[in-house]
């Protein structure tokens, strides 16, 4: 039995799943660091190209808080630091050497993690330049260690198309996830909470301590923690919490014992366009070719960092970003049908939630990044409503957007909602309505005002 | 053929883009584009895939859903031609007679759209929206057979016009435009789609009442064995649910209403709720009128539920007017109250006001005013037990 069951949603059927054996990625040559991955920081520079770095020394901090740096996920020399319309730092990209090294910070030994306190632990956190890895909500951006969360909220279950199985990711690492548990539960008055899969075999996630936990059946986006938040202790207008992915949980449990930024990364690489989709072992912010590289089909490709959701487009010679564990590839567009608003449509050429074509059986279906339609005004078939397992009104946030009426927006709960979670109604949406980027836009304007 | 189109198409499509000396009617090219080949046009960020749905696809398989109903008004049309005149005629005569008699409006009112909506789309720079084809669709089915085709183009006109266009176009209408072309004829020209002279494709001054039309206009009577009295047409509960019976082109057939309401839910276009609360609010609210009927002359309050259900426009507007989703309620709670709420006026509309018997038009038209509102509640209700949560 699962303590929350999520009823709306959809796991898209997408071909090119990853199969559940993990291989070793090649070896990169360099990695980097995408400071626009990171919501509302301008950083300011630690170190100029040319500079030699260790993994984990700071590469910079943000401007308007100099208490949270950003690590260096690779040791070697600044290769080059590539700038972006008016003067955004778009990439700080770190040619490896062949001896590595890392930057050593004080280590503790496991049972003494407990017995350190909230200061010594956020002042270890904060030397190691690991806080970039906290996030908080609402806002969905990097925690302000200033501030005491109410809770932190982990999610053991990855439900986004191709993510990787946190199962197979977390396998044999309960110590050094026991370690980040023991550090995070001082860091909050609360609790932590750690939501999984109720199928979940993994004897991490089963047998750590020191928890909350909430095992949880359902549909995408079930495994998104902004959903997990809102069934489990919804955020009130003042409230604050944290949110940390499950692989940097073991990071920062690595680095408490070991003094180290530990780079591992466990990926995925699947899509359409992928011949061999599979778990990849790999590091932080690798480059994309190291993963893609003789695993891609013939023809045009889009090759996304991130979920087929909500990744960002980039190239074979682009990074991961920092906060992505997959790979997604899709043929990019495709052709034009004659008369295709009339065809039939069968499981082979359309995939839709509604039954408007024929093609009941739900095979794994060759997605394109072909929009299937062009934008049109709001026609509400409940789309939007069925995908989106939360007790909010989608429609009216997004009119209450649109007008910019912010007193309404937060009436309407917009300080629970993030745009990923927002993703399968872009993905469902008849009239082709982007409601993910307007909640953001929605967001953007309440930071802004409050 | 088709590669032929297609070249076609590319070889003028510089003209329309900016900058081409036909700029301004790009929306017309990009309609006709869009009809004929799907777009390839590609996700800019996240998501990266889509949904195969598009609005085209929603309003063609309304379309689809209403085409059986043209093929058997038709045949109808003829049908009671063939009463009228004293004739005897196979179906495929009678056919043959109706679609004479309904395809000049079925091509006016398309006529009509079409430019009105392609004027608009070039004024207004906003894309020709698939939906006029809805709209188009419907106008015929809702008007009795021999309306003058000028009334047809005007009310064709007002419907897209003031029921749409000068609110911005389809999405941002709150009326249903076939409803207020309808609404439109009724209150300008009465004479030519109220009364009982209009719903028989007969000779001049022939004179057949409707089924709803024979207890309104009696005082104090039982309406079903008034109904089951009528000689002139078989107005027996089967004969009307099959379609037999003079009405509007569309109305009658109430398998194919029913066909076509099944399918629109199966494919998921159109809402349940509205459809299972309009049920509800029918038969709830003639329960009522019938527990009332002995205290009062009015005939119609003895109209049992299961007559209302087959009688007049009630179950065609149910399956196409009151689902449409843009006109309608946006909530899922506000479906319901919307649904029982159109089902219960259209019960009201027909027994208190025998001057108009057929009471679905005007409780459409009337709850889409008050939509908005009952949406209001619903996001009121949402919102208050949020406060209340944060309240903790």
């Amino acid at each position: 039995m699962a303590d929350l069951y999520i009823k709306r949603g959809h796991n898209i059927q997408i071909a090119g799943t990853p199969v559940k054996e993990v291989v070793k990625a090649k070896t990169p040559s360099s990695v980097a660091i995408l400071p626009t991955d990171f919501r509302g920081v301008k950083p300011k520079l630690l170190v100029k190209e040319g500079d030699t770095v260790k993994i984990g020394s700071p590469l910079f901090h943000c401007k308007s808080n100099p208490s949270i740096t950003w690590p260096s996920p690779g040791g070697g020399t600044v290769k080059s630091i590539q700038y972006g319309p008016r003067r955004v730092i778009e990439k700080i990209e770190i040619e490896l050497s062949d001896s590595e090294e890392s930057e050593s910070y004080p280590s503790f030994r496991f049972n003494e993690i407990s017995g350190l306190n909230r200061v010594e632990i956020l002042d270890a956190l904060q030397k190691g330049n690991l806080f970039p890895f906290i996030r908080q909500r609402p806002f969905n951006k990097v925690a302000d260690p200033n501030t005491t969360p109410r809770d932190i909220f982990i999610s053991g279950w990855n439900t986004a198309p191709l993510s990787v199985d946190l199962d197979l990711a977390l396998r044999r690492r309960l110590s050094p996830f026991q370690a980040g548990i023991n550090a995070l539960q001082k860091l909050t008055d609360g609790d932590v909470h750690l939501s999984y899969n109720e199928n979940s075999v993994s004897d991490t996630l089963l047998e750590v301590e020191h928890v909350k936990k909430h095992s949880l059946q359902g549909p995408h986006p079930a495994g998104n923690v902004g959903i997990q938040i809102h069934h489990v202790a919804p955020l009130g207008l003042t409230d604050l919490v944290w949110t940390v992915n499950a692989q940097d949980v073991v990071r920062i449990g690595n680095f408490l014992l070991t003094g180290k930024l530990d780079t591992t990364l466990f990926a995925t690489v699947g899509g359409p366009s992928v011949t061999s989709p599979t778990h990849v072992k790999t590091r932080m912010g690798v480059q994309m070719s190291t993963l893609t590289e003789e695993r891609l089909s013939e023809g045009n490709h889009r090759i996304i960092s991130g979920d087929v959701l909500t990744g960002k487009t980039t190239d074979q010679n682009g990074f991961l970003g920092f906060y992505h564990s997959t790979v997604s590839v899709l043929p990019e567009g495709g052709d034009r049908e004659f008369m295709g608003m009339l065809r039939p449509g069968s499981s082979k050429t359309r995939y839709s939630l509604t039954n408007a074509f024929l093609g009941f059986a739900k095979d794994k279906f060759n997605f394109t990044t072909l929009n299937n339609g062009s934008e049109r005004y709001m026609v509400p078939i409940n789309a939007w409503e069925d995908v989106l397992p939360m007790d909010i009104l989608p429609n009216a946030l997004y009119r209450a957007i649109l007008a910019q009426d912010i007193e309404e927006m937060e009436q309407l709960g917009i300080m629970e909602c993030d745009e990923e979670d927002f993703a399968l109604c872009s993905f469902a949406c008849p009239s082709k309505i982007d409601v993910g980027g307007t909640i953001r836009d929605g967001l953007d304007l309440m930071e802004k005002e409050g | 053929m088709i590669k032929f189109l297609h070249k076609t198409l590319d070889k003028y499509r510089d003209h329309f883009e900016p900058g081409g000396k036909l700029e301004k009617f790009y929306t017309i090219f990009e309609a006709t584009d869009t009809i004929l080949f799907s777009t390839d046009e590609v996700t800019k960020s996240g998501p990266h895939i889509k949904d195969s749905i598009d609005t085209k696809r929603v309003m063609i398989l309304v379309v689809v859903a209403l085409l059986p109903l043209y093929i058997f008004g038709a045949i109808n049309v003829g049908f009671q031609n063939a009463i009228a005149m004293g004739l005897e005629r196979t179906n495929g005569e009678n056919f043959w007679f109706g679609i004479n008699q309904i395809l000049p409006i079925i091509m006016i009112t398309f006529m009509t759209g079409a430019v009105w909506e392609l004027l608009f789309a070039v004024v207004r720079k906003h894309p020709v929206s698939e939906g006029f084809l809805v709209t188009c669709a419907l106008i015929p089915l809702v008007m009795p057979p021999s309306i003058p085709l000028w009334q047809v183009s005007m009310a064709t006109t007002f419907g897209i016009v003031i029921g749409k266009e000068i609110f911005g176009g389809v999405g941002m209408n709150i009326f249903n435009p076939a409803l207020v072309a309808r609404a439109f004829l009724f209150f300008t020209y009465p004479a030519r789609i109220s009364g009982d002279k209009v719903w028989v494709a007969g000779p001049d001054g022939y004179s057949g009442a409707t089924a709803l039309a024979v207890p309104a206009a009696e005082v104090g009577q039982n309406a079903q064995s008034l109904l089951e009295g009528v000689t002139q047409f078989d107005y027996s509960w089967w004969n009307m649910f099959m379609g037999w019976i003079p009405g509007s082109i569309g109305e009658t057939n109430k398998i194919l209403i029913i066909l076509g309401a099944l399918f629109l839910v199966i494919t998921k276009i159109a809402n349940w709720r509205v459809m299972v609360g309009s049920l509800l609010g029918l038969v709830g609210m003639a329960t009522i009128t019938n527990l009332l009927a002995p205290f009062s002359t009015n005939t119609m309050l003895s109209l049992p539920a299961h007559y209302h259900l087959v009688m007049g426009g009630f179950l065609f507007g149910m399956a196409f007017m009151a689902t449409e989703p843009v006109t309608g309620c946006h909530t899922n709670q506000g479906r319901w109250v919307y649904g029982i709420l159109f089902g219960m006026l259209t019960v009201i509309v027909r027994s208190i006001n025998p001057a108009y018997p057929e009471g679905t038009m005007l409780a459409i038209l009337l709850l889409n005013a008050f939509a908005p509102l009952i949406d209001w509640f619903v996001v009121q209700g949402n919102i208050k037990r949020r406060m209340a949560r944060y309240a903790q």
